[in-house]
């Protein structure tokens, strides 16, 4: 702590957590200095009423948001059937007889697995999650575990192998690309990571 | 919705999306002043203000899909006007910041006196001389009147880490302001 330094029961005091009161005598001195430093603090409002219309300018001149494929495909939509007999008959036959041609003639061959291990250092994150093409982007599904008090974070999935796009989820809210991994615009201004296995 | 009830932000981000566009315009009206003040110490001027909060707007229209949480579109927002108001910062420091503090001063010569204005003047301009960390905590804290637990919150860190860097900017403000206290 240097000469200038503020003493820390002053630095309590201009967090509100002291009164000048609470503060030794010869410390009253240095607290009233701080609590004057506080008197210059400009809590008057600022108001920006030609924002709206400004930005409303903007956007008329601009493409709709994109909403991705990928939540296109999920909204959920309503599909109505109306089911005649006489086309439903011929319909479960050719479905069968493509089942017959098609079944035998592609074998499951399952993309091979791989186990993976995420990891990252994030000291101050209260939860972290991974989020990516694999549990369809979903913030929740794959939380990691906190190794001791060392702020690192860690995951192992076991995933097929191919491209995966992910990133990591800190505290629900922040969406952060691997530090470690290459990534790539997803099209809105944000980076995805890429795994390839 | 109840008659006469104000739509959520997530329903108003739902018709957005589904081309409604213009409905934009309830949230832009409903946040716009909420963090135009943070934005003005932040940047030191209520025009970078203006046209950060603006461009802030802009980008998460552009980017409406990708808010997660629509019932939470603030505090997505806020995110993004913090992210604008550090890349402004990082742009513009070289470009005379003195001179970005004096105009939120001389805005408020007329409601405080010479001497209320003389020591925002001062505070504001050692403002800008702290990092925008630093600045920002003291901002949220004393400026917005948040709590350490409140500002963690938004800013996703942790309360320590928060005193840290506010006794830091404290420490320095006094070294800023030795002539002015």
């Amino acid at each position: 702590m240097s000469e200038r330094d503020f003493h820390p029961l002053v630095k309590q005091l201009l967090d509100g957590e002291l009164t000048i009161a609470d503060l030794p005598a010869e410390l009253r001195a240095e607290g009233e200095e701080a609590l004057r430093l506080l008197t210059g603090v400009d809590r008057s409002p600022v108001e920006l009423p030609a924002v709206t219309q400004r930005v409303m300018q903007t956007l008329a001149s601009r493409p709709a948001p994109a909403v991705p494929a990928w939540k296109r495909v999920m909204r959920p939509r309503e599909i109505r059937l109306r089911i005649r007999p006489w086309v439903l008959a011929p319909a479960l036959a050719v479905a069968a007889a493509l089942i017959l041609l098609i079944w035998p003639a592609t074998p499951a061959r399952p993309a091979p697995l791989v186990t993976v291990r995420f990891v990252l250092v994030a000291p101050d994150a209260r939860e972290v999650s991974l989020a990516g093409t694999f549990n369809q982007w979903d913030a929740h599904a794959t939380p990691l575990v906190r190794s001791g008090s060392t702020g690192v974070w860690t995951a192992t999935l076991t995933l097929p192998a191919g491209q995966h796009q992910y990133a990591f989820v800190v505290d629900g809210a922040r969406w952060v690309p691997d530090p470690g991994a290459p990534a790539v615009d997803d099209g809105f201004g944000r980076r995805n990571s890429v795994l390839t296995l | 919705m109840r008659p006469g009830s104000e739509p959520k932000d997530g329903d108003i981000v739902r018709a957005v999306l589904a081309g409604e566009r213009e409905r934009y315009a309830v949230l832009v009206d409903r946040y716009r002043d909420r963090y135009a003040r943070y934005a003005a110490r932040m940047l030191g001027s209520a025009d970078a203000a203006e046209d950060a909060v603006q461009d802030a707007f802009v980008r998460a229209f552009d980017q409406l899909a990708q808010c997660k949480e629509p019932d939470n579109f603030v505090g997505w927002f806020f995110l993004i006007l913090r992210n604008r108001c550090f890349a402004e910062r990082r742009r513009s420091r070289a470009e005379a910041p003195l001179e970005a503090a004096d105009s939120v001063a001389a805005a408020d010569r007329t409601d405080g006196g010479a001497e209320t204005a003389e020591r925002r003047r001062a505070l504001q301009l050692a403002l800008m001389e702290l990092t925008p960390d630093q600045r920002e905590v003291f901002v949220l804290k004393h400026v917005e009147g948040l709590s350490y637990g409140q500002i963690a919150e938004r800013l996703s860190t942790s309360i320590p880490s928060l005193k840290m860097r506010m006794h830091r900017a404290y420490d320095r403000l006094r070294e800023q302001l030795r002539d002015h206290t």
